[in-house]
């Protein structure tokens, strides 16, 4: 464990030292603001309003924020040859993958949360209505949604380099969370080999709105069911278990030196 | 047990876009317990390999390694072990004494032990005033020795060198070959290779020449190279006629 904790914090000390997090929520809390003031859509005073759009750009913000850190974590360690003096330490494979997933999942969540924060406390301030539990419900909720993201971003860079990770993490990510909840609909139009194609993609893909309850907190629905949360947690924790299996299953052979090995 | 690294019989075989390429054909080095050993070889003869097997950075294609009798495949073997890369390669937004702090995180020393050892350590190479800056301001030299500093972080009893005075000016040096006589006296064993052979004449017990992937000599320093050469003549010599028998054993007419 204590060699997860080592490779998560060196994670931690390069994301704070490059600022790249500061400028995200700086660029997320002028982004709200704005939006707010501007008053774009005729809707500047209505909270709910303003709920909806500081949970959707905390959803952007966070997605983007967990497929960037994650992706490059090991190739870059990769190209700047850190990676020997590493391996050549008591630390497994294993360990790094998981000591990489922690520290990025980490610091993605504490950026989330931060998010979170600020839109309840912008919310509050223009007089309106944030129910606590639900929004800690909808963090918890996100937080593993971005734990799946990280764990995805982290399988396809134990083999690509970080542009190809990142580029192949968005694409899939991003089509499961807006085609797959539609899947079922188009299968009632599909037929035949078409109709079993979108079947497998609904059973392969992640059901990232098993996560999202930003409906629920903007209108205020009250608490998500404790069973339905503890399953929706549950079907996370196997997802991301399972990733972070593939990853480990792609790098424990790899090899680090000039060519490919027979 | 009175050895440190044995090799029987290893062998890696790379793929190339051309073919593939045998980097080390049968391999059998044994480096006795307490020694200085200098790997000795022209570019491409398969050093940083078979470094890079002991290391388990890559797997053999066949044959097997052993660290102090355990295969270098399991994790453990690496527990005793210290290795400074050819390149000194760092997190540039790390501090010199926090590149430290987490090796020694990752040997799972406890707190006060590391804090001592950097400390000393970072005294040994000669980093203390420079410990707390980020290694992203270091010049070639003191990143090599920052590199060395963390090799010994776990007080290792192998110590592998990639090429340990590389880049390294002539006061750099002097001090690399301090520490190796350092490590001799304390009875650690120490692994190296270098392209710098008046410092392997100087530094060394045993050494071993490779060349092609194959041990060409190999012997007690003082035993290996005839009276009337130096290591440098005999490694020329020995070199050039083992490529000259390669050669002609490929165009046999």
């Amino acid at each position: 464990m204590k060699r997860i904790i080592a490779i998560a914090y060196v994670v931690w000390l390069n994301l704070l030292r490059k600022k790249d997090l500061y400028v995200l929520f700086i660029l997320l809390a002028a982004l709200l603001v704005t939006l707010v003031s501007l008053n774009i859509f005729g809707l500047g005073h209505a909270t709910g309003y303003v709920k909806d759009i500081g949970l959707l750009l905390t959803w952007i913000f966070g997605w983007i924020l967990s497929i960037s850190i994650t992706a490059r974590q090991l190739p870059t360690e990769e190209s700047r040859r850190t990676i020997f003096p590493l391996l050549a330490k008591p630390l497994t494979r294993g360990q790094l993958i998981m000591g990489k997933w922690v520290g990025s999942w980490s610091v993605v969540s504490t950026a989330t949360a931060a998010f979170y924060a600020l839109t309840y406390l912008i919310v509050v301030g223009m007089g309106g209505h944030l129910t606590a539990p639900v929004l800690v419900q909808g963090f918890v909720l996100h937080a593993t949604a971005l734990g799946v993201v990280c764990a995805m971003a982290l399988v396809f860079s134990t083999r690509m380099n970080s542009d190809a990770a990142c580029t192949l993490t968005y694409v899939l990510s991003g089509a499961s969370f807006l085609v797959v909840p539609r899947i079922p609909q188009l299968m009632a139009k599909e037929t035949g080999l078409g109709s079993d194609l979108l079947l497998i993609l609904y059973n392969f893909l992640p059901h990232f709105e098993a996560f999202d309850i930003r409906r629920r907190i903007v209108h205020d629905y009250g608490r998500m069911p404790s069973g339905l949360f503890a399953l929706s947690l549950l079907y996370g924790i196997v997802l991301i278990a399972s990733l972070l299996l593939i990853a480990w299953i792609a790098y424990r052979k790899k090899h680090f030196s000039r060519g490919s090995m027979l | 047990m009175n050895t440190a690294i044995e090799t029987r019989s290893l062998s890696v075989t790379f793929a190339t876009s051309s073919g593939h390429v045998t980097a080390l054909h049968d391999l059998n080095i044994v480096v006795p317990k307490g020694t200085v050993f200098g790997f000795l070889g022209p570019n491409g003869a398969g050093k940083s390999t078979t470094m890079h097997v002991l290391l388990g950075f890559i797997a053999a294609t066949s044959g097997e390694a052993m660290i102090f009798g355990k295969d270098v495949r399991e994790t453990i073997a690496r527990q005793s072990i210290g290795y400074l890369p050819e390149r000194p390669d760092t997190y540039p937004f790390l501090t010199g004494r926090e590149l430290l702090h987490i090796s020694g995180r990752l040997f799972e020393l406890k707190k006060h032990i590391i804090r001592e050892r950097t400390q000393s350590l970072l005294e040994k190479v000669g980093l203390t005033a420079a410990a707390d800056r980020r290694t992203a301001t270091y010049s070639r030299g003191m990143l090599q020795r920052l590199c060395l500093a963390q090799a010994l972080i776990n007080d290792p009893e192998l110590v592998i060198l990639d090429e340990p005075t590389g880049g390294l000016d002539p006061f750099g040096r002097m001090d690399i070959r301090k520490i190796i006589h350092d490590l001799r006296d304390a009875g650690k064993t120490v692994f190296f290779s270098s392209h710098e052979l008046s410092e392997v004449e100087l530094a060394c017990d045993h050494i071993a020449i490779v060349a092609e992937g194959h041990v060409i000599a190999s012997g007690p320093a003082d035993t290996l190279v005839p009276e009337e050469e130096n290591l440098e003549r005999y490694f020329m010599r020995v070199v050039r006629e083992h490529s000259d028998a390669s050669r002609a054993k490929q165009q046999p007419f």
